[in-house]
């Protein structure tokens, strides 16, 4: 009996020390200032359970500074995009009307597709100083050399005698010129913004104002002199037109006659010669006309009475197949021998007619192939005294000299070249627009 | 039948298509996309029933909706995109609530259904420098929004112009339908080489009134000198230019605008 009794106040002992020591266990870990954060917890661990649920925490939300997200009822009468879109746009209006001045963003091209060499849309020759004038529509301005100007093949290019750019030239997209044979005045016809037509002296050097500048209308391409009668045609290519102004003419003189209307068939006109003998002037055509809603003709040449004016019909028109014409550019006419020649550019070619062909003709000749290294020949000229057709060509920065009588694939006798050997002109010309083509990533750019 | 002059060229990339203008022959040229040499065009519409008339020299295209849109001075003419030969405009925006005496281009954004219109005109006098070779005034230039699908003569939705827009004249346009953008050429006067204030500008298609554009691309280090044409490249964050006095095209990156 003893025994037991003994036994049981040994176990009593045991469980009083061990709870005994729990419970300052439970102390040393937790601590005095722990015990409110937890004071809950002991008292939720203490609960029994009832069967249902209760409330066992709280935790208040942070205080908002912000707007409330507007509640929306079903039946609301517009969508939450419209609603959404027109908040956009109140507050961009708001944003905007705040908006005084703009994020200025004055950072350097990453790239420039840019020509740095000439490239020469005509030419042609004082032969009392023996220079050549060739027009520069790429870098803006008049380059002239020594007509015997002849660049070697290992010559990067041939330096001009002089040249003729600048600011006060106000050359700009000059499309022409005309050299008077006498005084060597150089008259250039711009073709697009500045519409004027400017001269200069000859021996002209630099950055040199014009001794006379005329207003012309808006898209004048080509130029012609009667020297007889002291008058310059010029081609305006659209609304299609011909303007006769008296030579010294300046200012916003008005022209002395006008060639115009549907009945002229004048469709994108572009270069012009006369014929003093016959009375004749030709004009060549591009073939696009707004007549009648719009309609696309072949190119042609055009042949009016030299003093033709108004709504006047051709004498005769030099168009079809058989003329192998293509985008005609400027022209010049052999007067002693009857023969016209012909800038073609998109062929490739300079092309001779006679001056009484008409109809669907084929040329008389025709200079054309490999060998020529004509590309895109836009001017001509043709020098009588030493027997030689000049030709510039916008397609390579160069001048090519033929024989007068030239026919075929013919290489030229001189070449003034104004660039490296291969090297193709981009030919942007007046970059009005630009394009790109996310399928094959290529830049667009129409002239 | 493409012309020496052409101020617009626009890609389609969902049909690979390229549009142009003939401005002298009152066409759209509709050719296969990577065209080359003396290939025809696939489509060309032109005519008296398409009231194509009277230089047209710009052109948007909208491929979601298949639709060609042409400014016309006045007016807006609306093609069907897939259109050919001598057929009616789908709508004509025309009348004296439009505003449009001088529109010469648009850029369409079929996301938020707006068309962004370029009008033209000079706020500056004439230049002393050339005295009598200076144009006569037209009026201010800006930037005409309206509803995609706007016909007859509608007010727009929103007019961009005044003195702190700097606007003279807006020609080729763009907009980037993703952020609602537009993108603006301002080149100035168009009778001077080298005009003051050129710029290319952004602003936003909610845009209204005489505000600046929020970007300009302008400043000498940008080398503009007459900035005529924009197209974007999104997936290179590009903006690219065309410069007229330079003669040029420009490739800028513009990042922030994408």
């Amino acid at each position: 009996m003893l025994r037991k009794f003994a036994l049981r106040l040994k176990v009593s002992l045991v469980v009083v020390i061990f709870l005994a020591l729990g419970t300052l266990g439970w102390f040393s870990a937790v601590g005095p200032g722990k015990v409110d954060s937890l004071t809950l917890a002991p008292k939720t661990a203490l609960r029994s359970l009832n069967g249902g649920p209760r409330l066992v925490s709280v935790e208040p939300l942070p205080v908002s500074d912000g707007p409330m997200c507007q509640w929306m009822p079903a039946s609301a009468g517009r969508s939450l995009r419209a609603s959404l879109l027109q908040e956009q746009q109140s507050g961009r209006g708001s944003e905007a009307a705040a908006r005084t001045a703009s994020i200025d963003v004055d950072r350097a091209p990453a790239r420039v597709i840019r020509d740095d060499y000439p490239t020469y849309s005509s030419v042609g020759l004082d032969l009392t100083t023996n220079e050549v004038y060739l027009q520069d529509e790429n870098l803006f301005g008049l380059m002239v050399f020594d007509r015997m100007t002849n660049t070697p093949p290992t010559a990067s290019f041939s330096e001009p005698k002089r040249r003729i750019r600048g600011h006060n030239t106000r050359l700009e997209f000059n499309c022409s010129l005309y050299v008077d044979p006498t005084t060597g005045e150089v008259y250039s016809v711009n073709n697009d913004m500045l519409d004027h037509m400017v001269v200069f002296p000859r021996g002209a050097d630099g950055d040199v104002t014009p001794i006379r500048q005329l207003h012309t209308p808006h898209r004048t391409f080509g130029i012609v002199a009667d020297e007889e009668t002291q008058e310059l045609y010029l081609t305006v290519q659209h609304p299609p037109k011909i303007v006769v102004y008296r030579k010294k003419a300046e200012g916003q003189e008005k022209p002395l006659r006008t060639l115009e209307g549907p009945r002229t068939q004048l469709e994108d006109a572009h270069g012009i010669a006369i014929d003093k003998k016959n009375n004749w002037m030709f004009v060549s055509n591009h073939g696009a006309t707004d007549r009648n809603g719009g309609k696309f003709y072949p190119p042609s040449i055009t042949v009016y009475p030299l003093n033709a004016g108004g709504d006047t019909p051709p004498l005769r028109v030099i168009e079809g197949p058989k003329t192998q014409l293509n985008w005609p550019a400027l022209m010049i006419l052999d007067q002693q021998r009857g023969e016209l020649y012909v800038a073609n550019d998109m062929d490739n070619s300079i092309l001779v007619f006679r001056s009484t062909a008409s109809g669907d003709v084929a040329p008389i000749r025709t200079i054309k192939g490999p060998k020529t290294d004509l590309m895109n020949p836009t001017g001509v000229f043709l020098d009588s005294k030493n027997d030689e057709l000049w030709v510039s060509n916008m397609g390579n920065h160069s001048a090519t000299i033929f024989p007068r009588t030239a026919n075929g694939d013919v290489a030229p006798k001189r070449t003034i070249r104004s660039a490296p050997v291969g090297k193709t002109a981009q030919m942007i010309g007046n970059p009005g627009g630009v394009g790109y083509d996310t399928k094959r990533e290529e830049i667009l750019v129409p002239n | 039948m493409l012309s020496r002059t052409m101020h617009d060229i626009r890609y389609d990339e969902v049909h690979d298509e390229l549009f142009v203008t003939n401005p002298f022959a009152n066409a759209v040229l509709v050719f296969r996309g990577g065209a080359n040499g003396e290939e025809e065009p696939i489509r060309v519409i032109q005519g008296p029933r398409t009231q194509i008339t009277g230089n047209s020299d710009r052109l948007d295209i909208d491929t979601v909706h298949n639709e060609i849109f042409l400014p016309l001075y006045n007016r807006i003419v609306v093609l069907p995109r897939d259109g050919n030969g001598d057929i009616s405009p789908l709508r004509v925006i025309t009348g004296p609530d439009t505003q449009m005496s001088s529109a010469g281009s648009v850029a369409v954004d079929s996301v938020h259904n707006i068309i962004a219109v370029g009008t033209s005109g000079t706020s500056s006098p004439p230049d002393e420098r050339y005295g009598d070779l200076s144009y006569p005034l037209p009026p201010k230039g800006s930037i005409l929004i309206f509803d995609r699908t706007a016909n007859g003569n509608v007010k727009p939705k929103g007019v961009i112009g005044g003195p702190k827009t700097g606007i003279v004249r807006i020609l080729q346009l763009q907009v980037y339908p993703a952020k609602g953008w537009i993108v603006a050429t301002q080149p100035g006067r168009a009778d001077v080489e080298e005009p003051p204030g050129v710029y290319v500008g952004v602003w936003s298609i909610h845009d209204n009134g005489d505000v600046p554009p929020r970007w300009k691309l302008a400043g000498p280090n940008t080398a503009l000198k007459k900035p005529r044409g924009v197209v974007l490249n999104p997936k290179n964050k590009e903006m690219i230019i065309a410069d007229m006095r330079l003669n040029a095209i420009l490739v800028y990156s513009f990042p922030e605008l994408f």
